[in-house]
């Protein structure tokens, strides 16, 4: 006589086979009858367990119930596939072309200067920097006299401004937006820790100038706050907004509100330094100024340069996008082309 | 500024290479944007001598040409007419690529063959004009490369001067930069001059009255000189500077205010009323005619240069008709000053009038040079032109010690740039500069300065100058010491900005950016439907065109425009934003500026969609957006109320936006005329918040409430009324009925023959809230009660009975 063991499984492969080959509900019941039912060949092997010996009983009713369970679960499978079949030809196909658009309004994009001029600004926040705004129409002082720009000043042609047309007022359309920096220094002693945002503008107008654009104004005044820092700052920043690893290099130049003053050059985010029209081959992108606060700055709003000392930084928004972006001309940003904004 | 390598080797003779030269001078702070080799392109172009020239047989205004380079002839059309036959030119050869980019190739023109093309000085790019092509001297040897031949294996660099370097504004002060930076010596070439024995004083008489604007004023004076050109090298030098070569008086003043720096100026000694020159301001208000032919109004605070009669040159601006050198001049004072810079500057703005030489002064011309130059012109125009030299000079100022002395301290250098300054390595910069050093103690230098360096005044120039001659790659990176960044009110606005930006994004709105300046010629054709009153206009003086006169008083127009813009880029279904300023005079500040969050709808509701369903936009849909990104921003409540303030939005789909009695927006359906004005078809909807209003006050701190435990009771009740009734006053008071009354809202509007003429049917759903046990019928009813009495007394309603 053959083990029971083997007979099981004999009886669990044949019980699979018929369950997988049932077509309709009332094969698949016919199975289940002659296999696992009540009086199904394996229920039959079940009730003589009871009268095996205890080793016996433990093995043969294990594998028993083994081949129940898998017949069971392969009967509860087909029988949800022939059911759902059943469904569908009854009731048509019901399924969904989840390919087809959903419905909701489409999501609009930013501006790529906004978004720009958010990103620097929130790279500073994480840095420490706190946030001042200042006005767009600007009086004189702040403008220049404040920031060591006298009048009849050389240094004067290297913004040209625009003047509001009110002449007892002394009025400007800010040029930069650092007269944030002696707005900021009058309310508050060091340390001082800020960045300025906002539109500028300068008299000018062609394919890398506009006569409205925006700058984002940095400054820091502490007790021990040196150009060193301030090389690292602005390292970490370009770092942060090109990717880590950039070079870059700070070379002399002059605003008459720093000293000393620095031009800050990336490697050409476009040639990576090979030399392209881009860079006008020289393979660095002028990215920024910066420098020390002057020290006759602070004598505006009553810091002592012996005590204190800062810095400063100033970019523009619109040549970093321009940058980001492979954007050649600055006057697409004020078209307000859906097709163009869209882009980004 | 165009500085040649080779001139400068003259004053500097550094082992660095032209281009080495641009890079260090570019990390010093002396920007050198290009740096060019003049042979480049020269390739294929030789010297070559006209055989024969005649008429083109099909071309007036071309002409035939036969040129030899001496080997081999070659027929040349040439489109010039300045040569002759015998003149030695520079011929582009076939296959030659000259420095303008121009390929030569073999060609035929109007039906003849032309070998190569006769060069001009511009198309070689010697000059930046030319009046025909270039003529040689006639013994130049024929066929050898034109670089050979004119010495032009040399660089030209470009030079971007800051406007605090006025000393380098020349060959002599950027060679000092240069050996600043390497340690080289400057060396300054001789001046030997052969005077005669006629002293000075027999020809003319100098005085300086306004010694306060003219510290210096230096001059030689020579005769029996003969105009004429000078020498090709000196014209080449000139022309590759971008200065036009005009006779040897001229050149050599100009020659020397680009080598030296120091502008002069030569007057014909001859036509100076009494030979005599004083330095004084105008005095009064006059006309005088300039060099250009232009009368000038003359202030009486600017400094003119006189002679017996009167005035003679606006000084150190340009110099006037009446005394300039002309081709019989004969006997010439040279003028070699210096002028106080701010007044230059101060008139050549009032006179609108920039020069090579005010734009110099008013940079700063070293005073301590003035007589060199003078010499240094005399003695170089010696070399070439035969002339007597008269005994001495004018000098008035000569013996003044122009220079100044600076406090440093090499211990403050450290601690401004961050890193130790040793006293040695200041002291060799400052040996380098050629600045004399004076030790106090105690770690106080005194530094004297040399006059030409205007722009050191301070112990903080002086902290830059050890910085950039070290390099500023010597400084470490560091990372400042942090400070408590402390959170501004700014940094709360900014970030309200931001999150309204990118709630309307999500809302398929696209940000605009705007110039804040408008053209006041469409808001005054517009004024009655823009509510623009030009009495408050914030204008330009100087706007750059017609089209940004004046700043934007609020933000609609420039939507409005970009929306007509995409429209005719077939663009459709557009929502713009835009976040910026509106301006305006006020009563109380005298002007103001004001963020705004501006917004515009129009199209469909959705976009195309396959589910189809109708979908034009409406005025709720605009106040839907303001609604929520009210919410969004923490700023509501809000009420709407009808207005008539505002006359570009259309009269009864208006509304302004209150929030605590305080109007922080409108929006509402652009009126038709205007927009028909700018060729937009059909309705427009637009909003405009002022957001630092509506989110002035934060929102105070959510307070917990229990979750209600118990089920809501839903009542609905229609209700008729008359068309007036707002029904959002319905809902508010209804809301605050009963404390159980969590919501108040309309579920269903109609008009019709059924319900009455100025009649409409409202039906409202309330939403009763037990708070602390289950409702009674009784309790329901007594506020079902409150809410009918409500609309029938208050509203004078009529409750439907279905």
């Amino acid at each position: 006589m053959t083990d029971p063991s083997d007979r099981l499984k004999e009886l669990q492969e044949a019980g699979l086979r018929a369950i997988s080959a049932a077509a309709s509900e009332s094969d698949l019941l016919d199975a289940k009858g002659k296999y696992f039912g009540k009086k199904g060949a394996v229920s039959e092997i079940l009730k003589t367990v009871a009268y095996l010996p205890a080793e016996e009983k433990k093995r043969i009713g294990g594998a028993a119930n083994e081949a129940r369970g898998a017949l069971e679960a392969a009967f509860n499978a087909r029988l949800d596939e022939i059911r759902e079949r059943e469904r569908l030809a009854r009731e048509g196909s019901g399924l969904l072309d989840v390919t087809l658009p959903g419905r909701s309004a489409s999501v609009g994009h930013r501006h790529p200067v906004s978004r720009t001029l958010s990103d620097i600004v929130s790279v500073f926040q994480r840095l420490g920097f706190s946030v001042r705004l200042g006005p767009e129409i600007e009086k004189d002082y702040y403008n220049f006299e404040a920031l060591n720009i006298p009048k009849d000043h050389p240094a004067r042609d290297m913004q040209d401004t625009f003047y509001m047309d009110w002449p007892e007022m002394d009025l400007v359309l800010r040029t930069h937006t650092s007269p944030i920096q002696i707005r900021t220094m009058e309310g508050m002693r060091p340390p001082v820790r800020v960045i300025a945002p906002g539109a500028v503008y300068r008299c000018d107008s062609d394919v890398t100038h506009s006569p409205m654009f925006h700058q984002v104004e940095g400054f820091a005044v502490d007790r021990s706050v040196t150009m060193a820092d301030l090389k690292g700052l602005l390292t970490e920043f370009c770092g942060m907004m090109f990717g880590p690893g950039l070079p870059l290099r700070f070379r002399p130049s002059f605003f008459p509100f720093t000293e000393p003053s620095a031009e800050v050059d990336i490697r050409c985010v476009i040639c990576r330094g090979a030399g392209c029209r881009v860079c006008k081959d020289s393979g660095w992108l002028e990215i920024l100024g910066c420098g020390m606060i002057d020290p006759s700055v602070f004598g505006f709003v009553g810091y002592d340069p012996e005590e204190y000392t800062g810095f400063a930084f100033g970019m523009g928004v619109e040549r970093i996008a321009m940058l980001r972006h492979g954007i050649n001309d600055i006057r697409l940003f004020f078209e307000n082309d859906i097709r163009f904004i869209s882009q980004f | 500024m165009k500085i040649l390598y080779s001139w400068l080797k003259e004053f500097v003779d550094t082992r660095l290479s032209a281009a080495e030269i641009g890079d260090a001078l570019t990390m010093a702070g002396v920007e050198v944007s290009s740096c060019r080799f003049l042979g480049e392109g020269f390739d294929n172009v030789v010297t070559a001598k006209i055989l024969a020239q005649g008429p083109h047989p099909n071309a007036d205004k071309l002409s035939l040409c036969r040129v030899t380079d001496g080997s081999r002839e070659y027929p040349i059309v040439c489109g010039a007419k300045n040569m002759q036959q015998g003149d030695v030119v520079a011929l582009a050869r076939t296959g030659a690529k000259l420095p303008n980019g121009m390929e030569i190739k073999k060609a035929k023109i109007r039906g003849e063959v032309s070998e190569g093309m006769l060069c001009s000085e511009m198309e070689l790019r010697l000059s930046e004009e030319s009046a025909g092509i270039m003529i040689l001297p006639p013994e130049t040897e024929l066929g050898k490369p034109l670089a050979d031949a004119i010495g032009l294996s040399d660089w030209l660099l470009e030079v971007e001067i800051t406007p605090n370097r006025g000393d380098c504004l020349s060959v002599l002060g950027v060679a000092r930069e240069v050996a600043a930076i390497t340690g080289e010596k400057v060396s300054v070439p001789e001046a030997p001059i052969r005077e005669s024995d006629l002293p000075i004083g027999d020809f003319a008489s100098v005085a300086v009255t306004d010694a306060d604007l003219c510290p210096r004023y230096s001059a030689r004076v020579i005769s029996d000189v003969t105009i004429a050109p000078s020498p090709d090298w000196m014209q080449r030098r000139l022309s590759l500077c971008g200065v036009r070569p005009i006779n040897n008086i001229v050149d050599i003043t100009n020659y020397i205010f680009l080598e030296l720096g120091q502008p002069m100026h030569a007057f014909d000694l001859d036509r100076l009323g009494g030979r005599k020159i004083d330095v004084k301001r105008s005095g009064i208000p006059r006309s005088y005619v300039t060099l250009d032919g232009a009368a000038r109004e003359i202030l009486p605070e600017m400094l003119l240069i006189w002679d017996g009669e009167g005035p003679v040159a606006v000084a150190g601006v340009m110099g006037g008709q009446n005394t300039e050198v002309l081709p019989s001049t004969r006997r010439v004072l040279f003028e070699s000053a210096h002028f106080a810079p701010a007044s230059i500057r101060w008139t050549s703005r009032r006179l609108g009038l920039s020069t090579e030489s005010s734009y110099r002064f008013e940079r700063g011309v070293d005073p301590g040079g003035t007589m060199y130059a003078a010499d240094r012109a005399v003695s170089l125009l010696s070399r070439f032109a035969s002339f007597a030299v008269a005994r001495g000079v004018f000098d008035v100022g000569g013996g003044t010690d122009f220079s100044r002395s600076v406090p440093f301290r090499p211990a403050r250098a450290g601690r401004i740039l961050g890193r130790e300054c040793t006293e040695e390595e200041c002291a060799d910069v400052l040996r380098r500069l050629e600045f004399p050093v004076r030790d106090e103690g105690q770690g106080r230098w005194s530094v004297t300065v040399p006059p030409h360096r205007f722009d050191i005044e301070r112990e903080i120039d002086l902290v830059e100058e050890v910085a950039r001659i070290t390099g500023y790659d010597k400084i470490p990176t560091t990372y400042p010491e942090s400070g408590a960044p402390e959170f501004s009110p700014d940094d709360r606005f900014v970030k309200i900005t931001e999150d309204a930006s990118e709630f309307l994004r999500s809302q398929g709105f696209t940000q605009a950016i705007n110039f804040s300046f408008v053209p006041e010629k469409e808001w005054r054709q517009y004024a009655h439907m823009l509510g623009f009153d030009p009495s408050d206009a914030m204008r330009l003086t100087n706007p750059i065109s017609d089209d940004t006169t004046m700043m934007r008083p609020h933000l609609l127009m420039g939507l409005l425009h970009n929306l007509a813009s995409n429209l005719r880029r077939f663009v459709e279904d557009i929502r713009l934003f835009e976040a910026g300023k509106a301006f305006g005079k006020s009563f109380t500040e005298g002007h103001f500026e004001e963020p705004r969050l501006g917004f515009v709808l129009y199209g469909r509701r959705l976009p195309e969609n396959w589910s189809g369903g109708p979908n034009a936009l409406d005025f709720f849909d605009a106040k839907g957006v303001a609604e929520s990104l009210l919410s969004f921003l923490g700023a509501s409540p809000v009420h709407f109320v009808p207005t008539v303030a505002k006359p570009f939005l259309s009269r009864g789909k208006a509304a302004e936006i209150l929030k605590d009695g305080e109007c922080v927006g409108w929006l509402g359906a652009v009126r038709r005329e205007l927009a028909a004005a700018l060729e937009i078809p059909g309705a427009v909807f637009y909003g405009e918040i002022r957001i630092g209003a509506a989110t002035r006050s934060r929102p105070p701190e959510a307070q917990y409430r229990a979750v209600p435990k118990f089920p809501p009771v839903i009542r609905d009740i229609a209700c008729i009324l008359s068309e007036q009734v707002p029904v959002g006053d319905i809902l508010s008071m209804v809301s605050v009925l009963a404390e159980e009354i969590e919501s108040a809202t309309v579920f269903d509007i109609f008009t019709g023959e059924k319900i009455g003429q100025g009649q409409k049917s409202v039906a409202i759903r309330v939403k009763i809230q037990p708070l602390d046990r289950t409702l009674t019928d009784a309790d329901v009813n007594s506020i079902h009660t409150k809410i009918v009495n409500l609309l029938e007394n208050r509203f004078g309603g009529k409750i439907r009975t279905s």
